[in-house]
């Protein structure tokens, strides 16, 4: 029991400890905007944000309905680009995976192709497909679907070639095998690979509402901009910041976690 | 014959090394066949020749007349690491094959409680495998096989990883299911002494190519004990003879066809 209230009392230590950490970087930047822009005047003010702009800015835009409507149509598009991205990534991969010729000819040019910045593909998204949901879209799926792509076919190669040997001689047949033996057991790298897909998306996504939205986060902070709000500008920053950790801290990894700890392979 | 090898050879494709040669075999329905022989002279290759997961050269393999081509759930392996499904606890590893073979979900509960009691791993059944020991894996494994019921179990060591005491009760455990299923089994040792054990048969093989050496018979009354005369004295004929094997091929290796070429390091 003592154990369990010495490892309790770290752990309230440790997160007392990151708090203090930010809460002294918030007034750390409120005094250099201070002394900065208010005392020595050497700082523009429309140049660099602070805390309390921010907050204002941030109270601004939930209180006239500006943030909710963004962070829901951003969401929206990133879901609907992100399942398309999976579709194509799995059937991508599976190709992949089949052909040996796709594998040493196909494979180079989609490990090319991931390292373009998804902002490369908005010329081609608003040529297209005009400026509209689609062309974001579009600009999400390419962001996303090489990357998943390539997770299946790592995923499915690292399965344990005995897995798949034990289960040919129990009678296994093809379908079977996917069904049965290499999903589940490319399930943990397949998650992993969705997760980092889910990071390019949301990127991808910011590149395609920067240049074409006419609402969404990335619109908005585009806006505060055109405004010369930098206040605005850092507020959606910190908010994708902020729905980026949350989707990938509190959906990815728990579904991650959970899968490893049900294999042991997790602690 | 009920399994029967035509003058099987094996040449990988990659090396170009002869694996096996000529390896002719028959087997009665019921026998358990142990196959021993030096590290590298292709017993677990026989093995999956017969499995089907690998196809021979040149001859053939009949199961009760039928030639094998691919793998199928009537010739069941089972391996040295126990190849057990991690996301699955012990008894849906055991459900595994039989939902494959098309069972309803009644009967695979059926036929693992059956298994998993023969190898007293009931009290288990729902663990996940990560929390079970080596042995238990293995025993898994085993009830997993069984509960096939395929006509060939083939076993490619499936007690090396294990510890001595944990071998001595799984060997007296699988002596005991074999007594009781009446089961063809071909299994492939490195131990002798496992060969003398279990076997009806043993099958001495030799190295470079992988040939049949010989066929040693055991007649030693079940269940055997190690520490018995004749036991010794079987277990003593049987070493010279891998040994003999082995040594022919080191002397190969020494002053062999091509001498010792030392520019052919790499």
């Amino acid at each position: 029991m003592g154990r369990k209230e010495e490892m309790k009392r770290m752990k309230t230590k440790k997160i007392a400890g990151s708090i203090a950490f930010v809460v002294g970087l918030i007034i750390i930047w409120q005094l250099i905007y201070v002394i900065g822009a208010d005392w020595l005047k050497v700082v523009k003010p429309y140049a660099v944000p602070n805390p309390l702009g921010v907050w204002n800015s941030f109270i601004g835009l939930i209180a006239n309905g500006t943030m909710l409507t963004a962070v829901g149509h951003s969401m929206l598009r990133a879901l609907i680009g992100f399942i398309i991205a999976i579709i194509l990534g799995v059937i991508l991969g599976i190709l992949i995976l089949h052909f040996p010729y796709l594998c040493t000819n196909l494979k180079p040019m989609i490990l090319g192709i991931q390292t373009l910045p998804s902002i490369c593909w908005v010329p081609f998204a608003i040529l297209w497909f005009g400026l509209g949901e689609s062309a974001i879209i579009f600009v999400v799926v390419m962001g996303s679907a090489f990357s998943i792509a390539l997770a299946v076919e790592s995923g499915v190669k690292s399965v344990p070639p005995i897995y798949i040997k034990a289960a040919k001689t129990m009678g296994v047949g093809a379908v079977g095998m996917y069904k049965k033996v290499i999903f589940p057991a490319a399930l943990p790298s397949f998650i992993s690979g969705l997760k980092q897909g889910w990071s390019f998306a949301w990127r991808a996504l910011m590149s395609g509402e920067v240049m074409s939205a006419t609402v969404g986060l990335g619109y908005t902070l585009i806006l505060g901009r055109d405004l010369a709000d930098i206040n605005q500008v850092m507020t959606v920053m910190l908010v994708i910041i902020a729905l980026g950790i949350i989707i990938d801290k509190g959906f990815f990894s728990v579904i991650e976690n959970r899968i490893l700890r049900k294999r042991g392979l997790l602690q | 014959m009920y399994l029967q090898l035509n003058s099987i050879n094996k040449v990988f494709d990659d090396t170009d090394k002869e694996s096996l040669s000529d390896i002719s075999l028959e087997v009665k329905e019921g026998e358990f066949i142990c196959i021993v022989g030096p590290s590298g002279c292709g017993k677990s290759t026989l093995l999956n020749l017969v499995a089907g997961l690998i196809s021979p050269t040149s001859g053939e393999i009949t199961l009760e007349g039928n030639i094998v081509k691919e793998p199928g759930a009537d010739r069941v392996m089972m391996f040295q690491e126990a190849a057990l499904y991690p996301w699955l606890t012990v008894r849906e590893n055991v459900m595994f094959g039989l939902s494959a073979k098309g069972c309803s979900r009644e009967e695979q509960k059926e036929i693992a409680k059956k298994y998993l009691k023969m190898v007293q791993l009931w009290h288990y059944r729902n663990y996940p495998i990560h929390q079970i020991s080596g042995g238990m894996k293995q025993r898994t494994a085993l009830a997993r096989a069984l509960a096939m019921d395929s006509k060939l179990l083939l076993m490619d060591e499936p007690f090396s990883a294990l510890d001595k005491q944990t071998i001595n009760v799984l060997r007296e455990e699988l002596e005991a299911i074999w007594e009781e299923t009446r089961k063809t089994i071909l299994y492939v040792t490195h131990s002798v002494e496992e060969a003398i054990y279990f076997a009806d048969r043993v099958v001495v093989m030799s190295e470079n190519p992988g040939r049949i050496r010989e066929i040693i018979p055991i007649t030693l009354e079940r269940p055997r004990r190690v520490e018995n005369e004749s036991f010794m004295a079987l277990r003593q004929q049987i070493l010279q003879s891998v040994k003999a094997g082995v040594k022919k091929s080191m002397e190969e290796e020494f002053d062999g066809p091509e001498g010792g070429n030392e520019e052919d390091e790499d």
